[in-house]
């Protein structure tokens, strides 16, 4: 568990010294600062439109950290030979790939909370203070979020293993936004009694077995409080146990795949 | 490493089923259920491209700056470029409130023909939408306040639906913001024929006026307060003088009220097809104040959800964009002045909107007392008590109401003036039907007598002129 750790908290330093995540971020950051003076896009809806936006940047923005910062970790370690600095000590080839992962997922976390922090600043400035238990319900769909993100990177990292950066940019990338349409697409084609059988049982078949990131996005009844939503704490935690195994299954195939790989 | 490798792939499996089981049988029903975009599913009028833009977030974004898009599109008049913008803002946000409203607005008033006859097609999608946006926005009155409005204004039949949508919206909280905003209820219920219950609100709407003004007696409320008081005097002095309290206490027959005797309005009518979709609409109503409007519609004989005088509207749960193009239906209500209605209806430059792909159309002629106004209910009553017609009275077709009722058939040759009525003028007509003579000394001022039976003459002879003014 040591190693993993040692490789993890080296992975989160690597992380943070790489320009291009703080480029996103600072982009990321900025955009959430500027929000509110877009908010005139839509009269009486104000808060709405704010929240939503600020909740988009947040989730577009971790995506693109997520996948730039996992699609690189293993082939730049292969490309400039420091993996065999690490795996001629005893380090297991599993836990490099965990240790990695750990790292990846740490340094997201540093970012999104950053955002999150942010996020929550420019509300409590416009809104005020006072309304302390809004601004805890916000921070609600981050945390969603970064389950989600936690995915993605895992999926990422598990490409990684076998394909190129760029492939698997596009690769993860395009996961990532098939996996958030699943659920609408699924129940487009459910609902619909001409879709051919064919279409349904590939629907329901996609649904069931791949990542599906829609389950995450649960901003509708932040954005919109008149929602009432039946068990939800049970359904965050069901999410969670969902993004848990998925990524346990993306981990275990890419220490099969990593296992084999000549480096 | 082979035992190891067997071990990894066991405890994928594992995990798959485990994720795929949770997938399917707790998550995505409840996501389904809670967080899905639209609760209702997703509208199959939505292109892949707009689905997209949906998922890929700032979803509330891109709807407002969507409806400043649609903003211009009003300006400039390019009503069908508002529909598809309508549909997909409310469902990137289900929450825009202003989109469903004045998206059901738009979609029942505003598309019309070249004479601003309005399609009636639409109506039952921008009730459709307007449900919607009252399931998608239960916290507040607006949308339930809208939808009533439309039934009540637009549709003006079926008066309970009215009814039923003012009072849930007046179970929301926030009505009480817009105080004359309530009080649309009473007159829903009067056309109802809920004469006791509009009353009983209207009393309760007072009572709750007081005590709001005794806390503050700002200059608004105590408007409001007079304006009820005064709808609660108008009314007394409606059902004092329309024997609606003889009726109910047992004495009408002991005085004189102004719906007694019942009034013939000698109804009988003639459509002439003067050119092919052109149709000239003749007829008499024997009543000589201004303010009678009866209802014209011509519509396929096997139009769906079709009833007499007018159609079932809230048959559908869809909001389509685009309504069947191949029925007919249209409605429209014929002034009548001078105790006689002279109306050309030309449907020729509209093929869009005027099918006529069946072979056979019915013409109906619907009058409901319940949609008069209170000039002309003073002397018709509430449900038609004071009035007559020996051909065309009918009591059946809208229970509680006394109606005039009268239908007539066209073939689509006759309306497209083709085979054998290329040369032939298609003319039909009701049985009792007299040309209404227009007579020499006819003032151009329209006269308006009482409409009491002994000084209301048949439609061919002269109206009683005002007395010269000093």
């Amino acid at each position: 568990m040591r190693v993993i750790l040692s490789i993890a908290s080296t992975t989160v330093g690597e992380a943070i010294r790489r320009r291009v995540l703080l480029i996103i971020l600072l982009i990321g950051v900025l955009f959430l600062a500027v929000a509110p003076g877009l908010t005139v896009l839509s009269a009486r809806q104000e808060r709405t439109v704010l929240i939503g936006m600020t909740l988009g940047i947040i989730q577009l923005t971790s995506a693109v950290i997520a996948i730039v910062l996992t699609v690189y970790m293993i082939p730049n370690e292969i490309e400039r030979r420091t993996i065999y600095t690490i795996l001629c000590k005893p380090v297991q080839r599993w836990q490099f790939l965990v240790g990695k992962y750990l790292g990846a997922v740490a340094a997201l976390g540093l970012m999104m909370a950053l955002m999150t922090i942010v996020l929550v600043l420019v509300f409590a400035l416009q809104q005020g203070v006072q309304q302390m238990d809004q601004l805890v319900l916000l921070a609600k769909a981050p945390a969603m979020f970064f389950v989600q993100m936690s995915l993605l990177a895992a999926v990422a990292i598990f490409f990684s293993t076998f394909v190129s950066p760029l492939v698997n940019f596009f690769l993860s990338g395009g996961l990532y936004l098939v996996g958030s349409l699943f659920n609408s697409f699924f129940e487009v084609i459910s609902s619909n009694p001409n879709s051919p059988a064919l279409a349904k049982g590939f629907a329901t078949f996609a649904n069931t077995i791949l990542p599906n990131f829609a389950n995450y996005n649960v901003q509708n009844p932040i954005i919109n409080p008149g929602q009432i939503i039946e068990n939800e704490s049970i359904y965050y935690v069901r999410v969670t146990i969902y993004g848990l195994l998925y990524i346990g299954i993306l981990l275990v195939g890419g220490i099969v795949i990593f296992d084999r790989r000549e480096v | 490493m082979k035992g190891n490798k067997a071990k990894l792939f066991g405890v994928m499996a594992v995990l798959l089923v485990g994720a795929g089981l949770l997938q399917r049988t707790a998550i995505y029903p409840s996501w389904k259920k809670n967080f899905a975009p639209r609760q209702q599913g997703l509208s199959s009028d939505l292109s892949p491209d707009q689905l997209l833009v949906a998922m890929a977030g700032f979803r509330e974004l891109i709807a407002g700056i969507l409806w400043v898009r649609a903003d211009s599109f009003f300006d400039t008049g390019n009503y069908d470029a508002i529909l598809p913008i309508i549909r997909l803002v409310t469902w990137l946000d289900p929450k825009q409130i202003d989109v469903y409203s004045t998206g059901m607005w738009h979609i029942a008033y505003n598309f019309t023909d070249e004479e601003q006859r309005s399609d009636r097609r639409y109506v039952p999608p921008a009730l459709a939408l307007g449900k919607e946006g009252a399931e998608n926005n239960p916290h507040t009155y607006e949308m339930f306040f809208e939808t009533g409005w439309l039934w009540y204004h637009k549709i003006d039949d079926d008066h309970q639906k009215a009814v039923n949508w003012f009072q849930q919206a007046l179970e929301r909280k926030d009505i009480d913001f817009i105080a004359a905003r309530k009080n649309l209820l009473s007159n829903a219920l009067q056309r109802n024929g809920q004469v006791r219950e509009a009353l009983d609100f209207y009393l309760k709407l007072l009572a709750d006026a007081e005590k709001v003004y005794e806390k503050d007696p700002s200059f608004g409320n105590q408007q409001n307060r007079d304006t009820i008081e005064n709808n609660i005097d108008t009314m007394l002095v409606r059902m004092s003088q329309r024997g609606w309290f003889a009726t109910q206490l047992g004495y009408r027959d002991q005085g004189e009220y102004d719906i007694d005797p019942p009034f013939d309005v000698g109804f009988s009518a003639q459509v002439t097809v003067e050119d092919p979709m052109v149709l000239r609409i003749r007829g008499s109503w024997n009543v000589q104040p201004v303010g009678s409007r009866i209802r014209f519609i011509l519509r396929d004989s096997d139009f769906p959800n079709a009833v007499p005088g007018g159609m079932e509207w809230d048959k559908t749960d869809s909001v389509s964009l685009d309504p069947p193009k191949n029925i007919t239906y249209v409605q429209d209500g014929l002034f009548v002045r001078n105790r006689r209605f002279d109306r050309k209806i030309d449907m020729s430059r509209d093929k869009t909107m005027y099918p006529c792909t069946k072979p056979d159309y019915v013409i109906e002629f619907f009058y409901n007392p319940r949609s008069a106004p209170p000039h002309i209910q003073d002397k018709f009553g509430w449900n038609g008590e004071g009035m007559t017609d020996k051909n065309f009275l009918n009591t059946e077709i809208r229970p509680g109401s006394r109606v005039i009722f009268a239908t007539l058939k066209l073939t689509r040759d006759q309306l497209l003036r083709r085979g054998e009525w290329i040369d032939r003028v298609p003319v039909v007509q009701t049985p009792n039907y007299v040309p209404p003579k227009r007579l020499k000394d006819e003032p151009r001022m329209i006269a308006v007598p009482s409409t009491r039976a002994e000084t209301a003459g048949g439609p061919n002879e002269p109206a009683p002129e005002l007395a010269p003014s000093k």
